[in-house]
């Protein structure tokens, strides 16, 4: 059995591409499985999805602990901790990352040996297709490629599984010419189709009593959340020409997630750490003083830290 | 102390003026109307220093009760039935929050076909709310375990919320003698309430009923709630001391009733223990060597002192004032799955299930549960789930059946 | 007559302190967040939000809360009930002397639309009923959101959602017309009802301050944009709000005791100028253009202002 995980971020199209890979297997005449899993459905959240393919009938269900190969679609999962990205993965897993780094500067960041493979696949999808997030069937024929599908299957799998999202035919002709490209910038890759794990006995803890301060499901730390970081959501960061500014404070009255706080120069100040790219203060201010950078994926998450 | 003669509406009315309750919000259902009507008028002359506000429903009233009682108020409502499946999924949200308010439930069978008197599918359906459950078998006990409950749910052990059940009709329009508890001992008896978790004040925020994404807080939470359930046993032994100490009454989480020497046990619940008491009563002067064994508290489920009241014995029947359709009696594969383990298990364990929708159980009824009861036990194996209904009952039905113009005048 | 702010005339009184911090998970751009972070401003921290379920659950999501004040979950239909059960027993509480009076706080419920229009009306209802000092902030993204956006009541006419979706027996998409919930509301008479967007912060914050005046319920229906179920590009989310009440389909609009004023009277936009913005509408324009029921939105719009208009003078 074949197991592919993917992920990336609510509204990427990982799901779909778990979709993708599993119509095309099925296709290609495997038995397959399919499923997602979200906590709360939202753009930028991190999300993830499971193919797997194979032979004989598949018994195992829900999310992959050892997969063979890991699509990430977008690079700043790798440095989410929620994300868990890298969570069962070992030397033999192949893992690909949709990135504008080098495989080689890519490399120093993953901290496991695995056998990494970095192409710009939003950088294509912004090109060819002109939006930021339809990447799905990219990311797909990525997939089929590494695991070895043929063109064929995943051509048709792409075209029903789009259709199924109720895409117009010539917006899915589009995508079936980006993501042949995309199949065939990567090579089929050596997997070991889950040998050789074996599961040790868990050793299983028993619960005592809490005093219900703790044991009840609430939370006194108030305004905690900023201790989660949901600057990694971002594709384009606002970025200020402070000269451009007129100190009007607009940006500040419209940024839904309150990132933006204004300095004593009346200057918009952005928290990037927290500002998820939603591009609102962009759109919006009067004198174009913030623009739109598109985040060196993966570099930016990094240095923010 | 005195006594006067009170329903068992009534009597849980008192029960919650005598916890002096901070909060009362109410909607009306038959048979459960009584406690609020009581409560409200009291409430209006300043007889109970809490206030009482008529709801739009039974889900939001369940909600004002849970969220009045997370803000720090001791808390009592009531209802029954349609009422209590209305709010069902509020039920969930109060343990969850760990509100320990104490809920009464009139026991009513559930519609459809409509009626209003009792069986116990309305209670028992709540039963993995994580609600601890009481179930009264008289008026006092009614009052009495409304003070017990206030007392166990509130103590930093458990908080978890508490039903008190009776039943519709016979206990809640019954009068009888009541004992009044003297408000100053209660005092005594049931200390104020100030919950370390729970508040929502200016000083100290906190978000409570979180969203939890993923499997593990979840657990953890909800293993919580099992072992503060599992908790209430021993708080409940502790509490049985205290009252029975200071008003001379005890309450066990089962109650034996002739069981020494008792070939075969008869187990029950609620009033109805009461006529099967009388039936033991009768069969005993026969010479029979039967008892009963009525389970009071049916969560937490105490497994160990029904295995104890049980072992060894010949036979044992389960009545069930409920039907699960297509199992059987929801207390007997209870009662059931707790002898299993349990060495000298009895020899033949019986099901039966009657009182449904107040169907009457005759002393003629009792009899022939006692005889296939031993007969089960001669044997060495169980039976049932028998569905108890009389030949007269039958003909009864065939003649409404006619009138209704389901059968014909030849009875087909 | 026109309407007047009096406390909040310019950007710059826009307190500058959050009292919904960052790290949600609420989706980029986010028209409801937006509404309620600027509530918020005026409202304070010393406030307890009473969530049915929506979007805004994950708003507290264990082990972090984005709310400097306390909060509560309670279902989806009864966050008024909640309401109800927290003032009450602040009330009681403060009445019998176990909580200084310092340690009030505000009780405020936040229910999406799907809840607010259909499952919670007859708990708002009864709370109204009962002038329960409250404030209700329905966030209106036309749709139940959170389950992926399906048909709710408020949603309007045209739309495309997943259970309302375009096809041969219905080529425009949702059939029903949206509730008038003002209306609804209105009839109850509590002392304040107010209609927001967020893309006009100052007659937001306004309306806010204002309410405090008034011992009662005080419910706010805030517009929602929301590009996730309306299909358009987040950064657009302030722009498709200012079209809404630009075009007249979103007025903004207070009622002081059953008695209404438009807070701002826009020269009003032909209805495409909101429509062409976002995805759910895209089928009114494409493959071929639904005259119709462009004309029927219109028709619609025109008359509301026709007979405010008549009302107001
Ligand atoms: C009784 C009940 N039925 C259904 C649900 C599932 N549910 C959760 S959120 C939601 C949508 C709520 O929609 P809305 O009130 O518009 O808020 P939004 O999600 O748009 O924020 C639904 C249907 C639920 N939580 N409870
Ligand atoms: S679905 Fe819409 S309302 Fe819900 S969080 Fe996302 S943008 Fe906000």
């Amino acid at each position: 059995m074949v197991a592919v995980r993917f992920h990336g971020r609510g509204g990427q199209g990982a799901k779909t591409a778990s979709r993708i890979l599993g119509t095309a297997a099925f296709m290609s005449g495997y038995v397959a499985q399919d499923c997602p899993i979200y906590g709360a459905e939202r753009r930028g959240a991190p999300v993830a999805a499971f193919t797997r393919f194979g032979r004989e009938p598949i018994r195992e269900r829900g999310a992959i602990a050892h997969p063979d190969v890991i699509v990430v679609a977008d690079a700043t999962l790798l440095d989410d901790v929620a994300a868990r990205v890298l969570e069962g993965a070992d030397d033999r897993t192949v893992l690909f990352v949709n990135t504008s780094l080098s495989t080689e500067a890519l490399r120093a960041h993953v901290p496991i040996p695995l056998q990494v493979t970095a192409r710009d696949v939003t950088g294509i999808a912004l090109q060819q297709l002109g939006q930021r997030e339809a990447i799905s069937a990219l990311l797909g024929a990525v997939a089929a490629r590494l695991v070895g599908l043929d063109w064929e299957s995943l051509r048709s799998a792409i075209g029903r599984e789009l259709e199924d999202l109720g895409l117009p035919e010539p917006v899915i002709q589009r995508n079936l010419t980006v993501a042949k490209q995309c199949y065939e910038t990567v090579e089929p890759a050596p997997l070991h189709k889950g040998q050789g794990w074996t599961a040790g006995t868990t050793s299983i803890h028993s619960p005592a009593y809490e005093p219900p301060t703790k044991g009840t499901a609430r939370i006194s730390a108030a305004g905690n959340s900023v201790l989660r970081e949901t600057g990694g959501w971002r594709t384009f960061r606002p970025v200020l020409i402070a000269d451009k500014c007129n100190g009007c404070w607009l940006c500040f009255a419209y940024c839904p997630d309150g990132v933006i706080a204004m300095n004593r120069d009346d200057r918009p100040v952005v928290d990037y750490a927290h500002c998820k790219g939603c591009q609102i203060c962009i759109h919006e201010c009067p004198t174009h003083a913030l623009v739109a950078e598109r985040e060196q994926e993966g570099g930016v998450a990094w240095t923010a830290k | 102390m005195d006594s006067q003669m009170m329903t068992g509406n009534l009597a849980a009315a008192w029960g919650a003026r005598l916890a002096d309750v901070d909060y009362i919000p109410a909607f009306p259902i038959t048979p459960q109307t009584e406690i609020v009507e009581a409560l409200a008028k009291w409430c209006e002359r300043g007889e109970l220093a809490a206030r009482f506000v008529s709801m739009d429903s039974e889900h939001s009233m369940m909600t004002a009760a849970g969220a009045a009682e997370v803000t720090g108020a001791r808390v009592f409502t009531a209802t029954s039935s349609q009422g209590l499946l209305h709010a069902f999924e509020v039920l969930y949200a109060i343990s969850g929050w760990r509100a320990p308010l104490v809920l009464v439930n009139v026991s009513r069978a559930l519609a459809a076909p409509i009626t209003l008197e009792a069986d116990h599918n309305d209670v028992l359906a709540a039963r993995d709310a994580g609600f601890l459950q009481i179930h009264a078998e008289t008026c006092q006990e009614v009052l009495d375990s409304i003070l017990m409950a206030y007392r166990i749910a509130e103590d930093e052990r458990v908080m978890l919320p508490v039903i008190v059940n009776l039943d519709g009709f016979t206990l809640s329009f019954t009068r009888e003698p009541v004992s009044l508890p003297d408000p100053d001992t209660v005092r005594r008896f049931l200390p104020p309430f100030r919950p370390s978790h729970l508040g929502f004040t200016a000083s100290s925020p906190h978000a409570l009923g979180v969203a939890v994404i993923g499997g593990t807080p979840y657990a953890y939470f909800k293993h919580q709630m099992h072992l503060a359930a599992r908790n209430a046993l021993e708080v409940h032994r502790e509490t049985a001391d205290s009252f029975q100490a200071l008003f001379g009454r005890r309450y066990d989480v089962v109650e034996g009733y002739r069981l020494e020497e008792a070939e075969d046990v008869l187990v029950m619940t609620n009033a109805g223990a009461s006529q099967g008491k009388a039936a033991v009563d009768a069969a005993r002067a026969q010479g029979k060597r039967v008892g009963l064994l009525r389970l009071r508290m049916i969560r937490p489920w105490p497994a160990d002192a029904i295995r104890q009241a049980l072992r060894g014995r010949r036979a044992v029947a389960v009545m069930d004032q409920n039907v699960a359709p297509g199992q059987g009696g929801i207390l007997y594969r209870e009662v059931a799955a707790c002898l299993y383990h349990e060495a000298a298990r009895p020899g033949a364990l019986c099901s039966f299930i009657g009182g449904l929708g107040g169907q009457h159980l005759s002393e003629g009824m009792f009899h022939a549960i006692f005889e296939q009861t031993a007969e089960a036990g001669v044997a060495g194996r169980g039976c049932g789930p028998v569905l108890l209904y009389s030949a007269e009952e039958h003909r009864e039905m065939t003649q409404l059946q006619m009138v209704a113009g389901t059968v014909g005048r030849d009875g087909r | 007559m026109t309407w007047q702010r009096e406390t909040f005339k310019k950007i710059k009184q826009i307190p500058r302190e959050e009292h919904v911090l960052p790290g949600t998970a609420l989706c980029a751009g986010c028209g409801g967040l937006e509404a309620l972070r600027l509530a918020a401003k005026v409202l304070g921290d010393h406030v307890v939000y009473v969530n049915a379920a929506g979007c805004f659950t994950m708003l507290a999501a264990y082990p972090y809360t984005s709310f400097k004040g306390s909060w509560l979950y309670t279902t989806m239909g009864s966050a008024p009930a909640g309401a109800q059960g927290i003032r009450d027993a602040l009330d009681i509480l403060i009445a019998k002397g176990r909580l200084p009076q310092g340690e009030d706080v505000k009780v405020v419920v936040l229910g999406g639309d799907g809840s607010t229009y259909d499952m919670a009306l007859s708990a708002t209802s009864g709370a109204m009923n009962r002038r329960l000092d409250f404030y209700y902030i329905c966030y209106d993204n036309e749709a139940y959101g959170n389950t992926g956006m399906q048909l709710s009541p408020a949603t309007p006419y045209a739309a495309r959602t997943a259970t309302s979706p375009c096809g041969l027996q219905h080529p425009a998409g949702t059939a029903q017309e949206k509730k008038d919930l003002f209306e609804i509301w209105r009839a109850h008479r509590p002392p304040y009802i107010a209609t927001v967007a967020p893309r006009y912060p100052l007659d937001l914050e306004e309306k806010f301050a204002r309410a405090a005046a008034f011992t009662g319920p005080k419910m706010f229906l805030a517009l929602a944009a929301c590009p996730t179920g309306w299909l358009y590009d987040p950064g657009t989310t302030p722009e498709v709000a200012r079209m809404a009440v630009e075009t007249g389909l979103w007025p903004l609009k207070e009622a002081i005791n059953g008695v209404v004023t438009h807070t701002y009277i826009p020269k009003r936009k032909p209805v495409e100028a909101y429509l062409r913005l976002q995805g759910r509408f895209q089928h009114l324009f494409e493959p071929t253009v639904q005259t119709d029921a462009i004309r029927h939105i219109q028709e619609r719009v025109d008359a509301y202002w026709e007979q405010a208009m008549q009302e107001q003078a």
